[in-house]
């Protein structure tokens, strides 16, 4: 098969940034965004299980190493750099720090996003609601009973600055 | 993975001209979660992808008919019916069945019509929607046609859809006055696929089974309806003896395929005790309304 047909170029958002990226059709979502110098994606099990390469596409959560690069054309395409671009960490970054949700952090970042998109549509999750939005992202440090903990301190803190 | 074409048809009928070939290594790809993981793994490389995401937004819709039934488009995301109030109105059981599926991420992506086609014995989605009496529109190069989600597989990973044939919808009829549930039992991790999944409607009245629906999946090749167990339950009191000759006939009804997730032994007894939890739950969760 000749290279035109299976290369194309894409344009897309990234973290609020236009950028344009000349890409094979096989290249997933979590390797385009290592040639923007990206590594909060990361590729841990390959199968979707684990949630370490989320990426958020349109403010839809989605599995980085399961989504075609090639599919993010003209798309809005956000991950964990896009959090603190403002130069303060988000809540919920601050929350995991202060409840110390993490030991290696390879998985953080999964965690962190997914936290953000629980918390978008549930702003007090009780505990079984957030064990089952986050059953898909795997600790390998098991640092659970943190993480639950820094998601329910950021619930509240997120709260406590919408009411003001 | 290899390189390979990626087209988007800007309508369903573009699509099934492109897929209208005898070249297997041109499939259509929905949300890829299962295709994806496939061509990662080699078992799968294609040479074209028809990318689905793109004919128009009326195949992802889920309306509920006046006559208290469903229609879903085949594009509709697991995370959509998870959420959608018609559908937790009309078919809870299928809402519920989406929270123990995979996770958050896959569900938002994976498509309802891809889970269907795809024709792995595994899923959760095909036996709840063949309890639930459920049928699929299929359009194809000869035009459109319906199946039964019971009569869809023909084989492990074999389906009867045709060259160029897509599915386009799930129907379900009128749900009023039928219970239902489904259970699945994992046996090496709790998000492992299943071992067993079972999957009951039953239509109760005055405290007797007038109509039942049994189907299992995962430890049989292809989703199976077990009918001698439906007679030992239609025209009988819904009540434990009446479930437990069911589970008999069903486990010795039901022929259970060994593999890394137990013995055929196993998995028969899985039966046993997994249709009688199922049949209680459908019986407490009562009918819809």
């Amino acid at each position: 098969m000749d290279a035109s047909e299976t290369v194309k170029k894409i344009r897309f958002t990234l973290n609020g940034r236009p950028v344009s990226a000349t890409v094979e059709s096989h290249v997933d979502l979590v390797d385009l965004l290592r040639r923007f110098d990206l590594g909060g994606a990361r590729e841990s099990c390959g199968q979707g299980l684990c949630g370490c390469c989320t990426v958020v596409v349109d403010g839809v959560a989605m599995s980085g190493c399961l989504t075609l690069a090639q599919l993010v054309d003209g798309k809005r395409v956000d991950t964990i750099e896009g959090l603190d671009q403002t130069g303060a960490l988000s809540p919920v970054q601050q929350a995991f720090i202060d409840e110390g949700a993490f030991q290696c952090g390879f998985c953080t970042p999964g965690f962190v996003l997914m936290t953000h998109q629980l918390l978008e549509r549930n702003p007090d999750p009780s505990e079984p609601e957030i064990r089952d939005y986050l059953a898909g992202n795997l600790c390998r440090c098991a640092a659970y009973p943190e993480i639950i903990r820094a998601v329910k301190s950021a619930a509240s803190r997120m709260r406590a600055s919408a009411a003001a | 993975m290899r390189g390979f074409e990626l087209v988007h048809p800007g309508s369903l009928a573009d699509a099934i001209g492109l897929l209208d070939t005898d070249d297997d290594t041109v499939r259509p790809f929905s949300g890829g979660t299962a295709l994806m993981l496939m061509m990662k793994t080699g078992v799968f490389r294609p040479s074209r992808l028809v990318h689905l995401g793109r004919i128009g937004d009326a195949y992802s819709e889920i309306t509920a008919s006046p006559a208290g039934g469903l229609r879903i488009g085949a594009m509709a995301t697991l995370s959509a019916l998870e959420h959608s109030p018609e559908v937790i109105r009309v078919a809870p059981v299928v809402a519920r069945a989406m929270t123990r599926l995979a996770n958050v991420r896959v569900r938002n992506v994976a498509c309802v019509g891809g889970n269907l086609a795809h024709g792995d014995p595994h899923m959760d989605l095909p036996p709840v929607l063949a309890a639930l009496g459920g049928s699929v529109s299929v359009a194809g190069p000869q035009g459109t046609r319906d199946v039964a989600v019971e009569k869809l597989f023909s084989g492990y990973y074999e389906t009867v859809l045709g060259r160029g044939e897509l599915i386009t919808d799930v129907v379900l009829p009128s749900q009023r006055g039928w219970s239902s549930a489904y259970l699945k039992c994992t046996t090496r991790s709790a998000d492992d696929w299943p071992a067993l999944g079972v999957a009951v409607s039953l239509r109760i009245e005055g405290g007797a089974i007038s109509e039942a629906r049994v189907v299992v999946s995962a430890a049989t090749e292809i989703l199976t309806r077990l009918t001698t167990a439906e007679s030992a339950l239609t025209g009988a009191a819904a009540d434990e003896s009446t479930f437990a000759r069911a589970c008999e006939a069903a486990a010795a009804e039901a022929e259970m395929v060994e593999d890394a997730r137990g013995s055929a032994d196993y998995k028969t007894q899985l039966l046993r005790v997994y249709l009688r939890r199922a049949l209680t739950q459908a019986v407490q969760d009562g009918a819809v309304s």
